[in-house]
């Protein structure tokens, strides 16, 4: 059996959650948290990945980092390519999965006592201090629950991977990708081999939050 | 300790406006008033949590707030030790960490001897790994304290500190918070509803209604002279009563009431003199009703004046005391529904006078007993 694409996929689901926690955490706090102009606007471009069709996704962030498109054509002026490459599979996993973080993160802070924080403020604490100390702490199983799905949903992306990475064979070849291509080749062993990989991750991830839940703070 | 407190400031909510002003020179002072009055927003803008529309506020002699000079400190920059309703205890946190919490920039060995020396103040020792759920509600609201004690603040903001808790409880540590106080020396406001609880644990009272300042006193000043019939009924008192002048003196005033004269004394600081005719608010202590014994002869009305007669309508056992309802044998409308005059009569007199059976009396009431409420 080719491991190739279990490692890419893992990779690639791995570097998309980082991203999405980089990202969906500081927009689910503003979304709970803040009253800015926009704000409605912003919460219903949010859950767009969760229904979108993935190969509509996929196609307008081809358009984007595509040869042609805005972004693509200022990294070929440096030199660099994204299009069909692994950081396109990224991209397309963190797209896929980053409403999940944030509706559940955004969830979790909202239930946190505003009063808590002000507590928190009139003892001398600074915002950044306030949210690490406070909010981050007492709405860590929200985001942690959140972020473990985002982990899944980046592991399993198809759609948008197959547009704006492609499927090519020890490059951008994702776990999905492979098991489709195997089951077109009538490959069915294989097939199954990695099929039951991913239900193995998926299933040790699941079973580690829910001890994880179980947690007080 | 000085810590004078001056706040002037006008704030406008949908459907609320407040716009107060008072200044506090003394230790604890007393925000007053029915729920909604605004009592919790003043306290919100003291610490910083919400900015006023205008005015100023300033906290022993530093400028928390100045609309005009554009001044706004942050609560981080306040320095106010903040007790919230319900105590806002991080519940993630021990007790030991939840003290602490307001200590972070001061060195570690600092932090640790202010600490103990709080827990310590405030006979928390023992308790210091637990977390808030496990403590009492007692335990908690000195939590609580200790929290915002710890911060060394100009000024300590307690909201409503004792209706988390049970009625048994309240009166406990209402006195135990008394202590507390005035052992810190450290100025406080203190916001309640309850007036015995106003009374208590403050020094001055500040009455709020509806988003403004109705009275501001001293505790006893505001217990014998409600300056309005709207500050007497937000304490709570009972028998506030409307009745017509007949002569105002500048040490005595004579009342129409229920058919009688009533002769009530005038205040001696601040005498009112509305002309005859006019409506007056005015109100009697329960506890200051005398029933007259029926076995030591006629009344003599040198030494028993605004001298009555009333059936017994109505009655409640309040455990040390009996509350009776009196209804005047005088013809007309009742002044309170169906009864004129709420009268306490401790247990043993109650017993004595056999009240149980007997439910027709003769009653006076001393005029210094007869509150005139300035309109």
């Amino acid at each position: 059996m080719d491991s190739f694409p279990i490692w890419l996929s893992l990779r690639v689901a791995l570097s998309a959650t980082a991203l999405t926690l980089l990202t969906g955490v500081p927009t689910a706090w503003l979304l709970a948290r803040k009253r800015f102009s926009g704000r409605n606007l912003l919460e219903a471009v949010v859950v767009l990945p969760l229904v979108l069709p993935p190969t509509v996704l996929g196609y307008y962030l081809l358009l984007v980092i595509g040869y042609r498109g805005p972004v693509g054509r200022g990294l070929a002026a440096m030199g660099l390519e994204l299009a069909f490459t692994p950081g396109a599979a990224v991209l397309a996993a963190w797209i896929g999965s980053i409403a999940l973080v944030i509706k559940s993160a955004q969830a979790g802070f909202e239930t946190v006592d505003g009063q808590l924080e002000q507590a928190a403020r009139t003892l001398g604490r600074s915002e950044w201090s306030v949210f690490w100390s406070v909010t981050l702490p007492l709405a860590w199983r929200a985001v942690l629950a959140g972020t473990v799905l985002a982990f899944c949903r980046a592991l399993g992306e198809f759609g948008i991977t197959l547009m704006v990475a492609g499927n090519i064979p020890g490059r951008t070849q994702t776990l999905p990708l492979a098991i489709y291509d195997r089951v077109q080749a009538n490959q069915m062993g294989e097939a199954n081999a990695l099929a039951l990989v991913a239900v193995g991750i998926v299933v040790v991830l699941l079973f580690g939050l829910s001890r994880l839940a179980r947690l007080r703070y | 300790m000085s810590g004078a407190v001056s706040v002037a400031i006008t704030k406008r909510l949908p459907g609320f406006t407040l716009d107060v002003s008072w200044r506090a020179e003394q230790s604890v002072l007393g925000l007053f008033g029915p729920s909604g009055a605004g009592k919790t927003l003043t306290l919100q803008c003291l610490a910083g949590l919400i900015r006023p529309d205008s005015g100023r506020i300033v906290v022993d002699e530093r400028v928390f707030f100045d609309a005009a000079a554009n001044v706004d400190l942050s609560p981080q920059q306040r320095r106010i030790g903040y007790v919230f309703q319900g105590y806002a205890l991080f519940p993630h946190l021990t007790v030991v960490k939840n003290i602490a919490f307001g200590l972070r920039g001061h060195p570690r060995g600092d932090r640790a001897r202010r600490t103990a020396q709080v827990i310590e103040r405030l006979g928390l020792g023992g308790l210091e790994r637990r977390y808030p759920r496990e403590l009492s509600g007692g335990q908690r609201q000195r939590v609580a304290l200790g929290r915002a004690l710890a911060i060394d603040p100009a000024l300590l903001l307690l909201d409503e500190p004792l209706s988390a808790l049970d009625a048994p409880l309240r009166r406990t540590l209402r006195d135990e918070l008394r202590e507390i106080l005035s052992g810190w020396r450290i100025p406080a406001v203190v916001v309640t509803h309850d007036f015995t609880e106003a009374y208590r644990l403050a020094d001055r009272i500040v009455v709020y209604e509806n988003g403004r300042v109705i009275q501001s006193a001293p505790r006893a000043e505001l217990l014998w002279q409600p300056a309005s019939e709207a500050v007497a009924r937000i304490m709570g008192l009972s028998n506030v009563l409307r009745g017509t002048v007949v002569k105002a003196m500048p040490d005595r005033i004579q009342i129409l009431w229920r058919g009688h004269t009533l002769e009530a004394v005038n205040s001696p600081t601040r005498s009112y003199l509305p002309p005859p005719e006019s409506p007056i608010a005015f109100f009697i202590r329960p506890e200051y009703v005398r029933l007259i014994r029926k076995d030591r002869g006629a009344p003599d009305t040198t030494h028993h004046m605004n001298l009555m007669r009333g059936r017994i309508v109505g009655e409640a056992d309040f455990g040390t005391v009996w509350s009776l309802r009196l209804r005047l044998d005088t013809p007309g409308t009742a002044a309170q529904g169906d009864f004129d005059l709420e009268v306490e009569v401790p247990h043993l007199v109650y017993e004595i006078l056999d009240i149980e059976r007997d439910r027709h009396w003769e009653f006076s009431i001393h005029r210094g007993s007869i509150h005139v409420l300035p309109t």
